[in-house]
């Protein structure tokens, strides 16, 4: 035995003594990990919770029963009007009508304004769409349910408070003494806000549906991916596989290294400069929304590709190359059906983070007021994120659920895609 | 031990020459290393990975159906000298190989040459069985459905089937052809590797250690494959096994340093080697 070394008897004893320092170290790094991994679902939970409480009441809206007698002179329009002429009619005024029917002992200028706003003005469009769709209304008097002012509905759900003072909330006394009425009388009913899903943004916070929002999220999605996925990996293979090692492809590789750190607003600005300006391309629409995440995509989609086609086993290659396939051959058959898992999940990141992406878009115009819903990549409109900053801004109390509703349809569209892309990857998963 | 570089050719070490010009062809190899009639000659190789020298100007010929065998200890350049056989240097970076490769009348190392019609004359099988992680069928297919063999699946199912039967994996497999490669055992593995080797039809099949990660009865059921291939194919064959090189070649070469030792016959080598390198090596003082 070395001079150094203890006697063997020996040994076994210092081996003993340090081991409960030992293991008390492990346990502690043990631990270290599992406290991180719980105070991450316990934000995750308070986040999901806070969201939730807040967002879930903004599923159901208020509505009020009126009877409309459909009046053709107060529409405005003959007995047999042609189209054009029931779609300028005076729908407010038949809405309006209504109310002062069933409130037959306000006469109050002021008042009558009042109880007037107890009513969305999206009820006018309703009305218009019932009429012109069946012009033998008019003449009777059409029973349906529209849908409360915000206000009436805050009030419904508990937001405004009726033990304030008068001055401090935004419903008067008489108006919650309508409103109470009505409720006695079974003419206000709380239901399914099929308007979320349906509308585009509106001003009104009972009008506003997030439709539009969604669907421009799609667009820019489908325009990102088209673009940035078929790139993405063009750009990695030849990269990877076929670009010669020298200072160019060093220059390169750092760049689009350095591209993957740059402040998305910066692409936004070059989108602004590129894109609106020097391209001419529409302001706010998808397509241009689409251009600006797939700059800032790219870099992580390479990165993530490059890194997938790297872990591929040379002996696979070779053992392609060695039976006289070509270098094509050679990675469409077998290297890139391996490294497929590897793309798959940086482009799910990439994808991901253009999902929830917000400040770009704003430098590109898509931050724009749009009721509309997109039809295509070129019509103006808005996405998710944007629409919650939006929402969020906005000082209506109705806009408060809503914003907790829409972050709400973020994250179930960011779970669907990711569920997608993971079960995508699944079926492409093979060992070696 | 004794020195090394004693023993050495008086070329001296081999890493302070650069320039292969200035290397003598290898004269010092004891033996005949040229062929009346060989199937490939290669003239004088020099293989450089980078600034180190792997090669040094070494020329041996491949005789027709024969199997050659190449000895010599870790890093003398025999699985380099395969790979230039067939080009495979050509996947590694900073690898140059100059020198001449004759086989039928052409340099095969000329730039101008196509890879792709030279890996299908000239397959390989590597050292660690290397199956592509798709079904044993979809193996053996691939070659002859890139080379365009084939035009029916008859066809193609009867190549996949004779190539399986050649390697003597037929019977193991027949029933479980769309089960992936890589589900099988090791010596089946490497034998499939084989079988989707033959089924390119080539003339010249390398093998790179092949056994070398397959325990003895797979090695023997190899050897015996070797031997039945010997028939219809040349085979180069580089092993670390010296009892496997005197079971299954009728040449063998000794490979030191870079440098082409010997070459001969197999049974003299191994019972008269001429070079006191070789001698020492086969009788196992050093390597």
């Amino acid at each position: 035995m070395s001079a150094g070394l203890p006697r063997k008897k020996d040994t076994i004893e210092i081996v003993r003594r340090g081991l409960k320092k030992r293991h008390a170290a492990a346990r502690r790094f043990k631990f270290t990990g599992v406290a991180a991994v719980g105070m991450s679902l316990f934000f995750l939970s308070l986040l999901f919770v806070s969201i939730f409480s807040k967002g879930y009441s903004a599923f159901r809206q208020t509505y009020v029963h009126l009877d409309v007698s459909i009046d053709p002179e107060i529409l405005g329009v003959g007995a047999h009007p042609d189209m054009n002429a029931l779609a300028n009619g005076d729908y407010g005024g038949l809405r309006k009508a209504a109310l002062r029917t069933m409130f037959p002992e306000v006469k109050k200028r002021r008042e009558k304004r009042a109880l007037y706003q107890l009513v969305s003005s999206g009820a006018d469009y309703q009305l218009r769409d019932a009429v012109m769709a069946d012009p033998a209304l008019i003449g009777t008097t059409l029973s349906l349910w529209v849908p409360a002012d915000d206000d009436v509905d805050m009030l419904i759900k508990g937001h405004i408070r009726r033990e304030l003072p008068e001055d401090d909330r935004r419903l008067k006394d008489y108006q919650i003494a309508w409103i109470d009425r009505l409720v006695a009388a079974g003419r206000i009913e709380n239901r399914f806000n099929t308007i979320l899903f349906t509308a585009g943004d509106s001003r009104d916070p009972e009008q506003a549906g997030i439709l539009g929002a969604l669907v421009g999220s799609l667009f820019t999605m489908l325009v990102t991916l088209s673009l940035s996925f078929p790139i993405g990996i063009a750009a990695a293979i030849y990269l990877e596989e076929f670009a010669p090692r020298n200072r160019w492809s060093d220059f390169i590789e750092v760049n689009i290294n350095n591209l993957a750190a740059v402040p998305s607003i910066v692409f936004g600005l070059l989108g602004l400069v590129i894109f609106l300006t020097y391209f001419d391309l529409p302001r706010s629409a998808p397509l241009v929304g689409g251009l600006v995440l797939t700059l800032m995509t790219l870099p992580t989609i390479i990165i993530a590709s490059r890194a997938a086609l790297a872990s591929v086993p040379p002996s696979i290659r070779e053992a392609a190359l060695g039976i006289g396939a070509s270098p094509m051959q050679t990675l469409l058959f077998h290297v890139l059906p391996l490294a497929l898992p590897g793309v798959l999940t940086g482009t799910i990141i990439g994808m991901a983070r253009a999902l929830g992406e917000t400040a770009p878009l704003l430098m590109i115009g898509m931050v724009a007021f749009i009721v509309d819903i997109p039809t295509g990549i070129f019509d103006p409109s808005t996405v998710l994120p944007v629409q919650i900053y939006l929402w969020a801004d906005s000082p209506e109390r109705g806009f408060v659920e809503r914003t907790s509703a829409a972050i709400m349809v973020l994250l179930i569209f960011l779970i669907v895609m990711n569920a997608l892309a993971v079960i995508l990857r699944k079926s492409f998963e093979r060992r070696w | 031990m004794m020195s090394l570089d004693s023993l050495l050719p008086e070329t001296g070490s081999i890493d302070n020459k650069t320039d292969h010009k200035t290397v003598a062809p290898s004269f010092k190899t004891v033996g005949e290393f040229k062929l009346k009639d060989p199937r490939i000659s290669c003239q004088n190789i020099v293989v450089r990975y980078g600034e180190k020298l792997a090669i040094n100007g070494l020329s041996l010929d491949i005789g027709r159906n024969e199997v050659l065998a190449m000895i010599g200890p870790s890093g003398c350049g025999k699985s380099t000298f395969l790979r230039c056989i067939n080009r495979m240097n050509d996947t590694i970076e900073g690898c140059r190989v100059t020198g001449k490769i004759m086989m039928d009348g052409q340099d095969i190392n000329s730039p101008e040459i196509d890879t792709v019609p030279l890996r299908a004359q000239v397959g390989m099988v590597f050292q660690k069985p290397n199956p592509f992680p798709k079904s044993i069928r979809e193996n053996v297919a691939f070659g002859p459905k890139i080379h365009g063999f084939v035009e029916t699946k008859a066809e193609l199912e009867e190549i996949v089937e004779n190539s399986l039967k050649r390697a003597g994996l037929w019977k193991e497999v027949k029933d479980r052809l769309d089960q992936p490669g890589t589900s099988l055992s090791g010596g089946q593995q490497q034998r499939l590797c084989i079988a989707r080797t033959i089924a390119v039809n080539p003339e010249v099949i390398l093998m790179d250690e092949p056994c070398s990660a397959l325990d003895p009865i797979a090695t023997a059921i190899i050897e015996e494959l070797i031997y039945e291939l010997k028939k219809d194919y040349t085979i180069c064959i580089v092993t670390h096994s010296m009892q496997q090189a005197s079971r299954v070649s009728q040449r063998t070469a000794y490979f030191h340093l870079g440098e082409l030792i010997e070459v001969g016959d197999t049974k003299q080598i191994f019972m008269n080697p001429k070079n006191r390198l070789t001698e020492d090596y086969i009788t196992g003082r050093f390597g």
